[in-house]
């Protein structure tokens, strides 16, 4: 950039640039895109915001982690099984080593278990029932069963934003590659791949949604995750075809083919970056949709199993307790579905005007 | 136009059997089999004997591998004969028969809301465009359409049929009429039926408002900076005139190919809303039959969906081509 001489046209910038630099300029955009980053954080420091697991502490002279416990149950330092904590450290680190110290999370509360009287000197167990709602122990208030929403919510930040990016990304990737095969191809494949995609189009989502996860036996999270993605994709798949049947007629790619590049470079280098900007449109709204479903899903009783937080199960915790009145296990995990929901939807419709040649900046 | 409508006929044909034969394969591979699904068969006093199962599998084809069931059940179908249900043991048109009338009064009730509010919100913000009233119409707007319905469904059944119980405001939870329906006298039924609607209703009705809001604007913005718009400015037209006249009556041509498109969801109803509200719709049907594996009527609900979906995407293609004289079949 740095020998501009005033003979030579200065470089334009490039489209990915200037896109960013439309989309920065879309305030409620960036605030949403904010919104998930801040999301991102909660989901990867969700046991160091809530949890009763230390996020660091001695304990007879070396020091450990047992929050990572939360990412995976292995990861939980043998030592305090061993020693008996019973998944209560605060009492027991003080009994078995009165020289050891701990960090704590923010909240001391759990996804997995209520916390229950005593755990601290004089701490309070969880309220439940109809005495379960928000309070200074409990900032969203509890479940029927005394767990604290709090932390199910913070701790199902991480399958929320898991379940829109894998199954996204699936579909994605299943989308771009038909579609471009189709519409690179032509002829008698995209003939045949088009039917494939007008098949799955036509089948009601939630019906093969549904159908699929009934033939698993014992869906997991990861389970949903594939199949909302092998469902997802017939949008994207659409749109890169047409956008891959515009393109291949174009110069730069006789320019390639006349230069003897093979297919795939064809397809892969040359045709797919210049084709990923409308497509990353329908991506970004997939992801709401993706999330939609998850917790459409957990009302319907298909959602994740029991003992891993998320927003969805909260939710339909809520609706079975619904006429109790107990309000607190409908608003919290409602507001922030539809939180992340908008922000995926203000992030889709930013890239779709800052990536829309008709509204380009003029001059560049 | 006669050659273009029998190539999209006979593709469109093809496209069903593929459906039904995806769904087929999918649905017999599900674990567990319609004849072990139904709860009643779990009682002891109840249950079938080995030549009873036999028989019922014969019956319904489940002894013979799925494809040539399919087969068989492909040549019912072309003679327009769904099987009975398994689950309730009554032909499955006639079921079919009982759940469209109360999706459809969700559902066309909900579609004449939608268009009888979305045209003069979306006239009115454009005529108001970039006023300050109208950049909070549309903040608003743009928030209902990314609430979820089903969240706004569980809200909604919190604050009326909860909260607000034992008040005037207070609506029924669930359902489409009271338990004591049969006593009340006809006007006081209608008043019931009508009272079960409002909450459902509202959760059909504010996203596709909101939606096609967006869409009259967005299409009357594209339509308002046209010559011919100046035009009749110019010749001194009225506002009014020149905007309902003019300007909206072109842009009926998206509209209309919207319409096609939402011809199967009018009947299909909505599985997740249906639920919540238990509400006894052809969604409801449709997440019944795929719990307790009723394959005839999961066959059969796909194959009005798909028949509707694609009827839909004609009906579309072809307005398209009838109000818009420049685009031809090809």
């Amino acid at each position: 950039m740095g020998d501009d001489r005033p003979d030579k046209p200065a470089p334009s910038i490039g489209f990915w640039r200037q896109a960013w630099r439309r989309f920065r300029r879309r305030r409620l955009s960036m605030l949403a895109t904010y919104f998930i980053v801040f999301l991102s954080l909660v989901a990867i420091f969700s046991p160091m915001i809530a949890g009763t697991k230390p996020i660091v502490c001695k304990y007879k002279g070396s020091l450990y982690f047992p929050c990572m416990g939360y990412f995976n149950r292995s990861w939980e330092n043998p030592i305090f099984q061993k020693d008996r904590f019973r998944r209560i450290y605060p009492r027991n680190l003080k009994k078995k080593d009165p020289d050891s110290w701990a960090i704590w999370p923010l909240v001391y509360q759990d996804p997995y278990r209520p916390v229950r009287d005593n755990e601290w000197e004089g701490g309070k167990g969880n309220p439940y029932g109809a005495e379960g709602g928000p309070s200074r122990q409990n900032l969203f208030g509890t479940f029927k069963t005394g767990f604290d929403i709090f932390a199910s919510m913070i701790h199902g930040t991480r399958i929320a934003l898991l379940v829109g990016f894998v199954s996204t990304g699936i579909a994605g990737l299943i989308g771009i590659t038909v579609g471009a095969i189709a519409g690179y191809m032509g002829g008698k494949t995209d003939i045949v791949l088009s039917r494939i995609i007008e098949v799955v189009m036509c089948i009601p989502s939630l019906v093969l949604i549904l159908a699929l996860l009934a033939v698993i036996e014992r869906p997991s999270i990861w389970h949903m995750m594939a199949v909302l993605g092998l469902t997802g994709w017939t949008g994207i798949a659409r749109l890169t075809r047409g956008e891959f049947l515009r393109l291949r007629e174009s110069e730069f790619v006789a320019a390639a083919r006349s230069l003897g590049a093979g297919r795939a470079r064809i397809i892969f280098r040359h045709i797919l970056p210049n084709a990923l900007a409308p497509v990353m449109v329908p991506i970004a709204f997939g992801i709401a949709a993706a999330i939609l479903i998850e917790a459409g899903l957990s009302l319907l009783g298909f959602g994740a199993p029991p003992p891993n937080p998320s927003w969805g199960t909260v939710l339909n915790s809520g609706k079975e307790t619904l006429q109790s009145g107990y309000w607190w296990q409908l608003v919290f995990p409602g507001i922030a579905i539809f939180l992340t929901v908008l922000a995926y939807n203000l992030i889709g419709e930013g890239i779709q005007e800052a990536t829309d040649p008709r509204l380009a900046d003029p001059g560049h | 136009m006669l050659p273009y409508l029998i190539r999209r006929l006979l593709i469109g044909l093809l496209t069903l059997i593929l459906i039904t034969f995806v769904i087929y394969a999918l649905i017999r591979h599900m674990p567990g089999s319609p004849l072990d699904a139904d709860p009643a068969m779990m009682d002891p006093s109840k249950m079938p004997s080995k030549a009873d199962v036999d028989r019922m599998s014969a019956v319904y084809g489940l002894d013979k591998p799925w494809h040539e069931a399919y087969y068989h059940w492909l040549k019912n179908t072309v003679a327009l004969d769904f099987g009975n249900s398994f689950s309730q043991k009554k032909p499955v048109s006639e079921l079919i028969a009982q759940r469209i009338g109360p999706t459809l009064k969700l559902s066309l009730t909900s579609l004449l809301l939608t268009y009888l509010l979305a045209i003069p919100l979306g006239l009115v913000s454009t005529v108001r465009s970039g006023k300050a009233d109208e950049r909070v119409m549309s903040f608003f707007l743009y928030m209902l359409y990314s609430f979820p319905s089903f969240v706004a469904a569980l809200f909604l059944q919190l604050l009326f049929a909860v909260k607000f119980s034992g008040t005037w405001l207070e609506l029924p939870l669930l359902g489409d009429r009271s338990s004591n329906f049969d006593d009340m006298g006809s006007l006081e039924q209608v008043w019931d039926q009508m009272r079960h609607m409002i909450l459902p209703v509202t959760c059909f009705t504010y996203g596709s408002l909101a939606y096609y809001c967006r869409f009259v604007r967005a299409n009357m913005e594209e339509v308002i900076r046209q010559d011919y718009i100046r035009t009749a400015r110019a010749k001194g037209l009225g506002p009014a005139r020149i905007l309902i006249h003019h300007a909206f009556r072109n842009t009926l041509i998206p509209f209309v190919t919207l319409m096609g498109l939402t011809l199967p969801g009018l009947l299909s109803g909505a599985i997740i809303l249906e639920q919540i509200f238990n509400w006894p719709g052809m969604g409801q049907l449709f997440f019944f039959s795929i719990v307790s594996r009723d394959y005839p009527t999961i066959m059969a609900l796909t194959l009005m969906f798909s028949i509707l979906t694609l009827l839909g995407q004609l009906f579309a293609d072809i307005m398209y081509a009838f109000v818009d004289p420049r685009i031809k079949f090809s």
